[in-house]
C-alpha cells in the first residue's frame, strides 16, 4: 500500500490574547503540537485518537490546507500542503464538524451542488454523484434531499456531511469526531461507510475520543496527548504493549469473605470485591499469568463450597492503553 | 475536475440567493419597499430643512425622481460590497469557511461571482421602483431613462466589485472580520460614491478622491442623464474611466484576496 498522508515532525503554536481588563492584554502561547510525526496509507483507516485539547484537529487542519504549520513538513498524495495547497485541495474530502457547515436555507441537495461547483465538478457529473451519494447514506429515504438543512437532524447532518466529503471522490478523506453527538443507527451507518472507503481503496484519517469506536473502525491507531504521539499501531499491537496484568473477574452467589487471605497467602492481589446489580457478590483478581493461577483460583473457591456464577478474563482495553502511554493527566 | 467553471459558481450562487429571499418572504418585501422608505424619508426631511425647489435649482432634478434613483443606485453598487464584506463574516459564522476554503475554487472567480445574483435582484427592485416613477413623471422619456438608468446601475455594481473585493479583504486581513468596521466603511463610501451628493457640485480636491472609486463615475452619469446634461463624449469618458478603474484595480483585489486567505491558514480557519 503507498503512502497517502505523510506528516513528519509538525510543530504549531497558537497565539492568544489573555484580556487583563478593557485594553489591556497579554500575549500568550498554546503548543498545539510538538512534533507530530505520522502516515496513512491507501486502503486503510487509522484512527487519531485523543482526548480533547490534544492536537488532532490541528493535525487535520494542517493536512487538509487550513492552518499552516510552523515547522516540519506535511505531503498529501505526495503533493506538499503548504506550497502545493491547489493540488492538495483537489484530492482531499473533510469532514470537520457535524451540526453546522451548510447553509440553512439551502436542501441537502442543493447544498451538495454548491460545493460541487466550488469543488469544479462538471454540472452532469455532479447530478449523477449527488444521486448516488442520497441513495449511499439513505438521506433520500430520510426526505434529506429536498428538506432544507435548517430542519435536518443531527444524524442527516452527519450524512451529508460525509457526502459532501466524498463529493469529489477524493482518495483521502480527513474525518473529524464524525460521530460525535450522533444516535446509534446514524454512527453505525457511518463507520460502515468508513471501512468501506478504506476497502476501495482510499486512505482515511479519523479522529476520535471514543476508544470503542476507533477500535472497531481502525487498521491503525495514533495516539496523541498534548501535542505529542504517544503510541503507535494496530489495537492488539498497542495493547500487546502494556504490561501483562490482566484481570480474572469471578461472579459469586455468595459473599466470599473467608477466601480472600486465601489468595492473598497464594500471592495473588485481590483488587475488588462488591455486591453487583445482579446481586451477586464481584471478586477481582490481578494477576500477570491468569492461565497459571485459574485452576488454582477455581479450586479455592469450589471448596470453599461457594457457586461461581460467571467467570471472566478481562483484557485490556484501548482505554487501558491509552492510560499507560499517555498517564491518567490526559484531560 | 478541479476547474472552476465561472456560470456554474453563478448559477448555485444565485440559487443561494434566491433560496434566501424567495424562502423569507419578509425579506422580499423589505427588498422591494426599500427605494419607497428611504425616498420618502429623504423627502420628509428635505422639506423640513429646505425646499424641493431650491434642490431643484441647484441639482436640476426634481427631488423624488433624484432620490428614487439614488436609492435603486445604492441598493446595487452596495449589494456588491454588503456581499463580499457580508460573505466570510457568514460563512464563519454557518461553519462554511474551512469547505470553501480548502476548495481548489478561483477564488478571483469566487468573489466576482458572488454580487452577481443580487445584481439580478436590483434588476427586479429597479423594475418595481425607477421605471414606474420615472414614467410617471416624464412619460415615455422616462421609460427609456428609467431602462438606462438599471443598466447604468449594473455597469456602477460590475466596475464597483475589484475595488470592494479588495477594500473587504485589506479590512480583515489587518483587523479581523467584524461588522462594526462595514458600518464605519459604508456610509464613507456612500458619500464618496456621490449617490446623494452630486460630484458636480462637490469640491474639487473630493472630486478628484471620488474619481478614484469606478462606480462614482457612472453615477455621475446617471444623473447627469437626469438632470439633461449629459453629453456623449462625457459620458464615454466616465464609462471608460469607470471601466478602467475596475480593470485596474484586479490585481489588487487578486492580492487581497491571497493575503487575506494566508492570514486565515496562520491563525487556523474556524471550525
Amino acid at each position: 500500500m503507498s503512502i497517502a498522508v505523510e506528516a513528519r515532525n509538525l510543530f504549531k503554536k497558537y497565539v492568544t490574547k489573555k484580556r487583563l481588563g478593557l485594553i489591556r492584554s497579554v500575549t500568550e502561547y498554546v503548543e498545539a503540537l510538538r512534533g507530530v510525526s505520522l502516515n496513512v496509507r491507501h486502503g486503510e483507516v487509522v484512527g487519531l485518537l485523543g482526548p480533547n485539547g490534544a492536537g488532532k484537529t490541528t493535525t487535520i487542519k494542517i493536512l487538509s490546507t487550513l492552518l499552516l504549520p510552523d515547522s516540519g513538513e506535511a505531503y498529501v498524495e505526495g503533493f506538499d500542503v503548504v506550497r502545493e495547497a491547489d493540488k492538495v485541495r483537489e484530492r482531499i474530502g473533510i469532514m470537520l464538524t457535524v451540526e453546522k457547515g451548510f447553509y440553512n436555507r439551502l436542501t441537502g441537495r442543493e447544498n451538495l451542488e454548491y460545493f460541487g461547483a466550488l469543488y469544479g465538478i462538471p454540472p452532469k457529473i455532479l447530478k449523477d454523484r449527488i444521486d448516488k451519494l442520497l441513495n449511499l447514506l439513505e438521506l433520500d429515504k430520510l426526505g434529506g434531499s429536498d428538506r432544507l438543512f435548517e430542519e435536518f437532524s443531527l444524524g442527516m447532518k452527519a450524512r451529508l456531511s460525509l457526502a459532501r466529503a466524498l463529493l469529489k471522490d477524493p482518495p483521502v478523506v480527513f474525518l473529524d469526531e464524525p460521530t460525535l453527538g450522533l444516535d446509534p443507527p446514524s454512527a453505525r451507518k457511518i463507520r460502515l461507510l468508513v471501512k468501506e472507503l478504506a476497502r476501495e481503496g482510499k486512505a482515511v484519517l479519523y479522529t476520535s475520543h471514543n476508544m470503542f469506536e476507533v477500535e472497531i473502525v481502525c487498521d491503525r491507531i495514533v495516539m496523541i496527548n498534548k501535542g505529542r504521539i504517544v503510541a503507535e499501531g494496530s489495537p492488539e499491537e498497542l495493547k500487546s504493549r502494556i504490561p501483562k496484568v490482566r484481570a480474572l473477574e469471578v461472579h459469586l452467589r455468595e459473599a466470599p469473605n473467608h477466601i480472600i487471605n486465601t489468595f492473598k497467602e497464594m500471592g495473588l492481589e485481590v483488587s475488588q470485591y462488591s455486591q453487583s446489580s445482579e446481586e451477586t457478590y464481584v471478586l477481582k483478581i490481578l494477576t500477570k499469568n491468569p492461565e497459571e493461577v485459574v485452576d488454582d483460583v477455581v479450586k479455592v473457591i469450589t471448596s470453599a463450597g461457594l457457586d461461581i456464577v460467571k467467570f471472566k478474563l478481562e483484557e485490556p482495553t484501548l482505554e487501558d492503553v491509552f492510560i499507560y502511554f499517555a498517564g491518567d493527566s490526559s484531560g | 475536475m478541479g476547474k472552476t467553471d465561472f456560470k456554474q459558481l453563478v448559477s448555485v450562487e444565485m440559487r443561494f440567493v434566491y433560496a434566501d429571499v424567495f424562502r423569507r418572504k419578509s425579506l422580499l418585501l423589505m427588498l422591494v419597499l426599500w427605494p419607497y422608505m428611504i425616498t420618502g424619508f429623504v423627502l420628509i426631511v428635505g422639506s423640513a430643512v429646505g425646499n424641493p425647489q431650491a434642490f431643484a435649482s441647484r441639482v436640476g432634478v426634481d427631488p423624488a425622481p433624484f432620490f428614487i434613483v439614488s436609492s435603486f443606485i445604492l441598493m446595487s453598487t452596495f449589494v456588491v460590497l454588503d456581499d463580499i464584506m457580508w460573505k466570510p463574516i457568514f460563512d464563519e459564522e454557518v461553519g462554511t469557511m474551512p469547505y470553501i476554503v480548502s476548495s481548489p475554487v478561483n477564488r478571483l472567480m469566487y468573489y466576482i461571482a458572488i454580487p452577481l445574483p443580487r445584481l439580478t435582484l436590483s434588476v427586479v427592485i429597479g423594475l418595481t421602483s425607477v421605471v414606474p416613477v420615472l414614467t410617471l413623471y416624464w412619460g415615455f422619456e422616462g421609460f427609456i431613462t428609467s431602462a438606462l438608468v438599471l443598466l447604468l446601475g449594473i455597469f456602477s455594481a460590475l466596475t464597483f466589485s475589484p475595488l470592494a473585493t479588495s477594500v473587504a479583504m485589506a479590512t480583515y486581513t489587518y483587523s479581523g472580520e467584524s461588522w462594526r468596521l462595514m458600518n464605519v466603511l459604508r456610509p464613507l463610501l456612500m458619500v464618496l460614491v456621490g449617490v446623494y451628493y452630486p460630484r458636480w457640485v462637490m469640491p474639487i480636491a473630493m472630486y478628484v478622491v471620488t474619481a478614484l472609486i469606478p462606480p462614482s463615475n457612472s453615477v455621475e452619469l446617471i444623473q447627469r442623464l437626469l438632470a439633461g446634461i449629459a453629453t456623449v463624449e462625457r459620458s464615454l469618458m466616465l464609462l471608460g474611466v469607470a471601466t478602467a478603474l475596475a480593470v485596474a484595480y484586479l490585481p489588487l483585489t487578486k492580492l487581497s484576496v491571497l493575503r487575506w486567505e494566508r492570514s486565515k491558514l496562520k491563525e487556523g480557519v474556524k471550525v
